[in-house]
């Protein structure tokens, strides 16, 4: 009987140690936590892109409830929207966000770009890059592995035909894949700039036109077209200024190459 | 009464605890190398299934929501030192064929998963066929693993020699055999499914890609990190 | 010492818990999939199993041995596991924030898994004292460790391939564990040579 007994003790001596030792742990190294940070993550897309500058949406929530940081307008996948939510959630005015768009600067598809070699190995951009650039003729091109495509969380990018494209509906402005790019193709521009520049090559025409039928050769048309002195060529590359430009499509329609487009 | 044997059948075929929900694999791939004790470790495990979920059952609406998780592991480690204790009183072959996995039924999944999914919401009485269910399929699975493993890995079967060891498979009996006869079976089930038409691709229970039958599920990694992108 | 040493080489390579000894099989299929929450599942894994060891070791004997309550070490060992893991989790969460971040997450998965329970008891079955407990729980956590790493690189390699369509997703899977632990197969005999037994 005593062992039944002194089992029974030990096993609720051992429950009871336990539980106030939790107990007394999660009362004195209990973490405060901030009322407002939760209600602000909330209003926030959870896309933990970085567009912001902080490390994720928690650390942009957690500046914005400690108070370092003051715009509210910092989230470009949340818009509008998520600005608004966060001002009423402290209470200030809300601010608008500008919403930006992200752009391919390579028009290379497989029937206009050459190829230098055959590429066969892991199908990953950052890993064809690093032989020789890759398998197009042209050093800028896009490598058409879909690194882009993994990461973005909108689903806005794909890879056609061998070129990455982006969804202007559906991208939020977020800049993961621009991050991801190892040529640096993808930039992001407000979402009233239409007029974008699908080439990143700066060799000279000839040596363009023979990698690729879709690149810039710098002819300078449109830069002689432009009534709003926004578009350059330098270093035998179009180049757009959208502090001054108005989106009327001018050059876009003198391009003998192609390579401006109006979306 | 229908329902009852729906609930058994359940546990039988459609939620197969190894074969459909993938919990319980440890034990699964480890003691299925005699089929003696696959039979054992199965009627341990449908002894500690029906028990702990017939209590668990009757507690349900006592039992504080924050503290389940360690209320079903006492309950459950209770019934689980009661049957070590048996088998190592009355049947010592069979308790060194276990070994260590005897009292590691405590920390089952499939003993936890199905209290925390099946116990905690249903009556006593659905709770023990379901118990009954998923342990008679967990023995079945184990014994059809065993029947192979043994008769070719080892050459016997419940003991007696039938293939002279010579013309055995020896790797079927040890580690890497269990995992691949594992994937195999796993592989014959999708196939012969999808014979029948019904797609079914096996995803652990447990893990990024699917939380059927882990108690753990709402504080899991993977399903944090689902939250955290939205997506 | 070389005592130590064969434990720590045994519970790494020859008897590794996952590829050898059959536990843990649930967070190895899971958590491998991507090579940071292997990292971190790893951390964590070694870190409770370590603490885990030195806690039932010394509740087994200095409260369990005097009062012959040895019956009772599965149901006190897992109470204490789960009571020190929910334990650890508050104390990383208030004092050490980063270690928090980085493995917090894993630690109450971990609670009720097979590899933290088996090392405990398996101290007991095998008559460590406290420093071989706690050597062997450490080693068993770096087992797992680098089985994980090893297979999370595996599963990367995996993605490529195109097996039968039966077996695509988790049958294959399996059938890679199966070669992984053959090549762990290698090791059989390894310490006997190295150590001396």
């Amino acid at each position: 009987m005593s062992g039944v007994i002194s089992a029974i003790w030990v096993l609720c001596a051992i429950g009871a140690v336990c539980s106030l030792l939790l107990v007394v742990a999660s009362k004195y190294m209990s973490v405060p936590v901030d009322e407002k940070f939760p209600a602000i993550r909330e209003c926030l897309p959870g896309a933990n892109c970085g567009a912001c500058g902080y490390a994720g949406c928690d650390g942009y929530a957690k500046a914005l409830a400690a108070g370092t940081e003051e715009k509210t307008n910092l989230c470009v996948p949340g818009a509008d929207a998520a600005a608004a939510a966060i001002a009423s959630v402290l209470g200030v005015e809300a601010q608008d966000v500008v919403e930006m768009r992200a752009y391919v600067r390579c028009n290379g598809d497989c029937e206009k770009s050459k190829h230098k070699y055959e590429y066969a190995g892991i199908n990953n951009c950052f890993a064809a890059n690093l032989l020789f650039q890759g398998e197009w003729a042209c050093p800028n091109s896009c490598l058409g592995y879909g690194d882009c495509e993994r990461i973005c969380p909108s689903d806005a990018i794909h890879v056609y035909n061998g070129v990455a494209r982006v969804d202007p509906v559906k991208c939020t402005g977020c800049g993961m894949c621009a991050r991801q790019c190892p040529n640096h193709l993808i930039d992001l521009r407000r979402q009233v700039d239409p007029v974008i520049v699908r080439c990143s090559n700066t060799q000279n025409g000839a040596t363009v036109r023979k990698a690729c039928v879709n690149g810039c050769i710098g002819c300078k048309k449109c830069e002689k077209t432009c009534a709003h002195d926004a578009i350059h060529v330098v270093d035998n590359l179009a180049r757009i200024d959208y502090d001054k430009c108005v989106g009327c499509g001018d050059c876009v329609g003198v391009c003998p190459v192609g390579v401006l487009q109006k979306l | 009464m229908k329902r009852k044997m729906q609930i058994l059948l359940n546990g039988i075929f459609r939620e197969n605890p190894v074969l459909i929900l993938v919990l319980g694999c440890c034990s699964a791939l480890a003691i299925s190398v005699t089929v003696l004790g696959s039979l054992g470790m199965g009627a341990a495990m449908t002894f500690v299934l029906v028990c702990s979920n017939m209590v668990i059952a009757a507690l349900r609406k006592v039992i504080p929501d924050k503290i389940r998780i360690p209320c079903y592991i006492i309950v459950i480690a209770t019934f689980v030192t009661l049957v070590e204790m048996i088998v190592k009183a009355y049947m010592q072959t069979l308790y060194d064929a276990l070994g260590i996995f005897l009292p590691l039924i405590v920390v089952n999944c499939i003993v936890l998963g199905r209290a925390e999914m099946f116990a905690s919401k249903n009556s006593v009485s659905d709770s023990l066929f379901d118990g009954l269910g998923m342990g008679i399929g967990y023995t079945l699975v184990l014994t059809c693993m065993a029947l192979v493993r043994e008769l070719f890995g080892a050459g016997s079967l419940l003991g007696h020699q039938i293939i002279p060891e010579e013309y055995t498979v020896r790797i079927l009996a040890q580690t890497p055999g269990g995992f691949f006869m594992f994937g195999c079976l796993m592989a014959l089930l999708v196939w012969g499914l999808a014979r029948h038409g019904k797609k079914f691709k096996p995803e652990m229970g447990c893990g990024e890609n699917g939380c059927s039958g882990c108690a753990m599920a709402d504080k899991c990694p993977g399903n944090e990190q689902k939250e955290a992108t939205g997506v | 010492m070389t005592k130590l040493l064969s434990i720590m080489f045994v519970m790494i390579f020859t008897e590794n818990y996952v590829l050898v000894q059959f536990l843990g099989i649930c967070p190895f299929m899971g958590v491998s999939k991507k090579f940071d929450s292997s990292i971190g599942m790893s951390g964590a894994v070694i870190f409770v199993m370590t603490l885990a060891s030195a806690a039932t070791w010394l509740i087994y004997h200095y409260v369990m041995m005097p009062l012959h309550l040895e019956y009772l070490s599965t149901i006190i060992f897992i109470l204490v596991i789960a009571a020190l893991v929910q334990f650890v989790e508050i104390f990383l969460k208030r004092y050490a924030q980063g270690l928090y971040r980085a493995l917090g997450v894993y630690l109450p998965l971990i609670t009720t898994n097979c590899i933290v329970l088996a090392a405990t008891l398996l101290n007991i079955d095998e008559g460590y004292t406290f420093l071989q407990s706690c050597v062997n729980g450490f080693s068993a956590g770096v087992g797992f460790a680098l089985a994980l790493i090893l297979f999370c690189g595996v599963r990367k390699a995996l993605e490529n391939a195109k097996p039968p369509k039966s077996f695509e997703g988790l049958p294959i899977t399996l059938v890679a564990a199966a070669l992984t632990s053959l090549t762990f197969m290698g090791f059989t005999g390894m310490a006997e040579r190295l150590f001396g037994g």
